[in-house]
């Protein structure tokens, strides 16, 4: 029988994780939380260092002579426009243009790539390599990866690391020691913060983990789960493999389907790099065309949540997470689309929600209504269409 | 840079046919052969001194609407007007007669089974109405399911279910019920003599890697009874070359060009249009559109090139069954062979053949082949089943599309290259003793050949076995059944698509339905 596994850091991640709070991912036993409520773990994320367990990634090795050019026909993205050092956010479609997972690419040498995946892309990738001169190794297992993330999170690496990462610049890449071990450290990370990304031999993982615990103690470095982490990702707008779309390999229908333009990723697709890559010719199309759908984000009206809450006698509630549920979004009394993930933003102090909208009402500023319910009872507040992300640091990219 | 309309990829019967109806349209075109004689597979061929043979085809008639469309007869193309008997070799030299007279067949017949005799007449009436219905599906441009398809597809499947439905009921079903059968049932719901099901059922397997017990040689068995308008072969006075010199000279007088020893390298692509050819001596020559001849997995692994592909679109291509297993052994005689005129094939048992397909399953070549045997004055042409293209070496299981795994199949090839013409003669003199004094000079091509000098991939004449799963809108692969590609203004005429296999020109006549 197929059994949940541990990551590497389990030694040390569950002897902290005081509610037993487990959750899955990626076939892996991973912490939802350490404590029993998750402020502590959030605002760590915003205001000190979060140390967050990203082992369970989908974690690819690519090499060869025709590495960028597997990658540059899989990705949207233009790979060759890439330099050594440089990581890329990218998605990668079906021939259809629709989307079937999200993740970075990393350019670790010429012809050296690691490919992050939300879930296994190994035949996917094998089968675009054919004629190719590439080698492609999964290395989910051996490579162990540490998110560190929040203000202080370089301050903390700085102790600790050979050499300094105040000259890497949002979205690079560099080899370097901690605490005497080897690792590349990119700037990168789920949380819409100043934040990095450490990526080690599994064989090191309890060694970095200490030493980046001792290291960042004055700091307020904390371990921090899964679900603190998902409310900072609807806060700096990201969205995750099913639960805000649904790959095109597991879609039972074709309208569950998303391109990377319904998603807002117009930014990722570069339909002016040279040659076919896959999907191309659908995205094309739909570019010229329009898309019929867009993710956008919105934010519900606190005033008209007041309204609604107080027609029963109650101060409005909301959930102490983020919630993973389809809930309808209507303009008038017409259905125009449904939010994927909600959160109350402890820090903006607003409630939430990544949406996907039907042309034309995800322009921004458009009013709309969310559904929730009160006491039971199916209510509309009132919301509007803003950009995303909800929040931006200055510090994100500085 | 010279620039025409259409390129055609390969001067084989299908991409001369296709050069004829467009040149007839008045559009420039310009067909690119890699060999420097026209013909592909329909060629006669000189080995020697008097040693003149159909190369790979003893037989094959054009469909009359093209020979009429493109008045081949202006062009010189007779096509024999008798046609000979089919003769199934017996130990005892009795052999069972074919004839072109079906009261002479039903004598013949009598021999093995008075049942056997009577059912002759009947089958042959219902062999003319599964051939209708063959003729129409195959001029039928296959749907791309499972994409669904438009109304048009819609109205050409529901005449095509009409045609079938004209047949009246009870043959429209044992039609349909004879197409996932295997060749041994087809015949078996006719005849009850072992031998007579036996020479009949041969023609299911012929050219095809599948045994007599293969689902689907019931519709291979109409599909080739189709192709030659019986069992026997209709030959081509002068040789069957002529029907592809007929069509290059009405290709030539209709304005088209035609260049030979100009191999394509590659079909140079941008995104996902195709924008022209690149020679392998460098030259670079554009056109509008181009119509590859060439079958699928050369088209598309070779001159495309997977990476202009969609990945799902190489994983079918790649999957396309190519596995062939006919070798032919041609023999100059000093004419005392002692081989009757017509077709004869050693196929004495339903069981023989079974056995005979073994050997391909094993990667082996059968050492008591099926042979199909034609005579033109000194000449013998055997064709030989079966001799897998890619032979067992005995040493180590290789992936076939690997490096190392080709050059093993070069060195077995040229190891066994004797074996076969060996096993053929051998077969063949147990039947008549004088063939091998008889013999001057000989000349065989293995399946390797079949690839090399004649561009087969995996020397598979079919490009691409008929199988159920590789027929009708699944041909050649799943989605892209109706000559159109991935790539823009690249379209398939040849075998490999529905309406191809053997040699009738239907591929290179449907590919005008659905040019732009």
């Amino acid at each position: 029988m197929e059994k949940l596994r541990y990551t590497p850091f389990h030694e040390r991640t569950s002897a902290l994780c005081q509610p037993q709070n487990w959750r899955r991912w990626a076939g892996y036993f991973v912490v939802g939380s350490y404590e029993l409520t998750i402020d502590r773990e959030y605002w760590a994320i915003r205001n000190a260092a979060a140390l967050i367990d990203v082992t369970p990634l989908m974690k690819y090795m690519i090499k060869g002579k025709d590495a960028a050019n597997l990658l540059h026909r899989v990705t949207t993205r233009d790979i060759h426009k890439m330099s050594v050092g440089q990581v890329y956010y990218t998605g990668w479609c079906d021939d259809e243009g629709k989307l079937i997972d999200d993740g970075t690419v990393a350019r670790m040498d010429e012809t050296t790539f690691r490919l992050t995946a939300a879930e296994p892309n190994i035949r996917w990738l094998m089968m675009n390599a054919v004629g190719l001169d590439v080698e492609i190794s999964e290395v989910s297992d051996s490579v162990a990866s540490l998110s560190l993330q929040g203000p202080n999170s370089r301050v903390v690496l700085n102790r600790v690391c050979e050499s300094d990462l105040d000259g890497l610049k949002y979205f690079r890449l560099i080899k370097n020691k901690l605490g005497g071990v080897e690792v590349t450290i990119s700037r990168t990370g789920y949380t819409g913060d100043l934040g990095y990304e450490i990526w080690m031999d599994a064989k090191d993982a309890i060694k970095v983990w200490d030493v980046l615990m001792e290291a960042g103690q004055d700091y307020g470095i904390t371990p921090v789960g899964i679900l603190a982490l998902d409310m900072a990702r609807v806060e700096a707008g990201l969205f995750m493999l099913d639960v805000d779309y649904t790959s095109s390999g597991h879609a039972w229908i074709e309208s569950q389907k998303s391109s990377p333009f319904e998603l807002g990723l117009d930014w990722t697709v570069a339909l002016d790099k040279p040659g076919y890559f896959v999907g191309r010719k659908a995205l094309e199309k739909e570019k010229h065309e329009g898309s019929a759908w867009k993710m956008v984000g919105i934010e519900i009206d606190w005033v008209g949540m007041e309204q609604l809450y107080a027609e029963v006698g109650l101060p409005p509630q909301i959930p102490g997470t983020a919630i993973r549920a389809s809930m309808p979004i209507l303009v008038g009394n017409v259905q125009v689309g449904y939010a994927s993930t909600a959160s109350w933003s402890p820090l903006l102090k607003k409630y939430i929600a990544l949406a996907h909208l039907q042309k034309p009402y995800y322009e921004l500023g458009t009013d709309v209504r969310m559904e929730i319910t009160v006491e039971h009872q199916r209510k509309h507040a009132p919301a509007k269409v803003v950009k995303l992300p909800f929040y931006e640091p200055e510090w994100k990219k500085k | 840079m010279k620039t025409y309309d259409t390129i055609i990829i390969g001067a084989g019967h299908n991409g001369l046919v296709a050069a004829a109806y467009l040149a007839k349209q008045g559009k420039k075109v310009l067909v690119l052969e890699r060999r420097d004689i026209v013909g592909g597979q329909v060629v006669t061929e000189s080995f020697g001194d008097d040693f003149t043979v159909d190369s790979l085809h003893a037989g094959g008639t054009l469909r009359p609407d093209i020979v009429k469309h493109l008045n081949l007869a202006s062009h010189g193309l007779v096509v024999d007007s008798v046609r000979k008997p089919f003769i199934s070799l017996q130990a005892d030299s009795n052999h069972l007669v074919f004839d072109v007279d079906p009261a002479k067949t039903v004598e013949s017949i009598k021999r093995y089974s008075e049942k056997d005799a009577a059912n002759w007449i009947p089958f042959l009436d219902f062999m003319k109405k599964a051939t209708q219905f063959i003729e129409t599906a195959n001029a039928t441009i296959m749907p791309r399911l499972p994409k669904g398809f438009n109304l048009s597809e819609g109205m050409a499947l529901a005449e095509l279910g009409l045609d079938l439905r004209m047949m009246g009921g009870k043959d429209m079903m044992r039609i349909v019920r004879g197409i996932p059968m295997t060749a041994d049932e087809f015949v078996d719901e006719w005849f009850e003599s072992d031998v007579v099901k036996a020479a009949i059922a041969s023609l299911g397997i012929h050219g095809l890697t599948l045994g007599v017990y293969g689902a689907g040689t019931g519709y291979t068995l109409m599909h080739n009874w189709s192709n030659r308008g019986g069992l026997s072969h209709v030959s081509v006075q002068g040789g069957i070359g002529k029907i592809t010199e007929a069509l290059a000279s009405a290709v030539k007088s209709l304005g088209g060009e035609i260049r030979t020893g100009a191999e394509v390298e590659r079909i140079q692509v941008d995104m996902y249009t195709c924008k022209g050819v690149v020679l392998k001596s460098g030259e670079e020559i554009s056109a509008k559109n181009i119509i590859s001849a060439a079958d699928p997995k050369h088209t598309f692994l070779t001159l495309v090139g997977a990476m202009n592909l969609p990945p799902e679109f190489v994983w079918n291509v790649q999957s396309i069954k190519m596995r062939g297993s006919v070798a032919k052994v041609h023999l100059l005689t000093d004419g005392k062979h002692g081989i009757p005129d017509g077709t004869v094939v050693v196929a004495p048992s339903i069981k023989y053949l079974e056995q005979a397909y073994d050997a391909a399953k094993y990667h082996q070549i059968s050492e008591k082949p099926y042979l199909e045997v034609t005579t033109s004055g000194n000449v013998v042409s055997i064709h030989f089943q079966f001799a897998a293209y890619a032979l067992n070496s005995g040493v180590q299981e290789l992936a076939p599309a690997s490096a190392t795994a080709s050059r093993r199949t070069s060195e077995l090839w040229n190891e066994k290259r004797n074996l076969v013409e060996k096993i053929a003669i051998d077969t063949l003199a147990e039947y008549f003793p004088n063939l091998k004094s008889s013999i001057v000079n000989r000349k065989s091509l293995t399946p390797l050949d079949l690839e090399q000098t004649y561009g087969l991939t995996e020397g598979d004449l079919n490009h691409g076995q008929i199988m159920l799963d590789q027929f009708m809108f699944m041909r050649p692969i799943p989605g892209w059944s109706n000559h159109k590609t991935p790539i823009d203004n690249l379209y398939l005429c040849g075998s490999g698509v529905h309406g191809g296999g053997g040699v009738s020109g239907t591929a290179g006549r449907n590919v005008m339905k659905v040019l732009k």
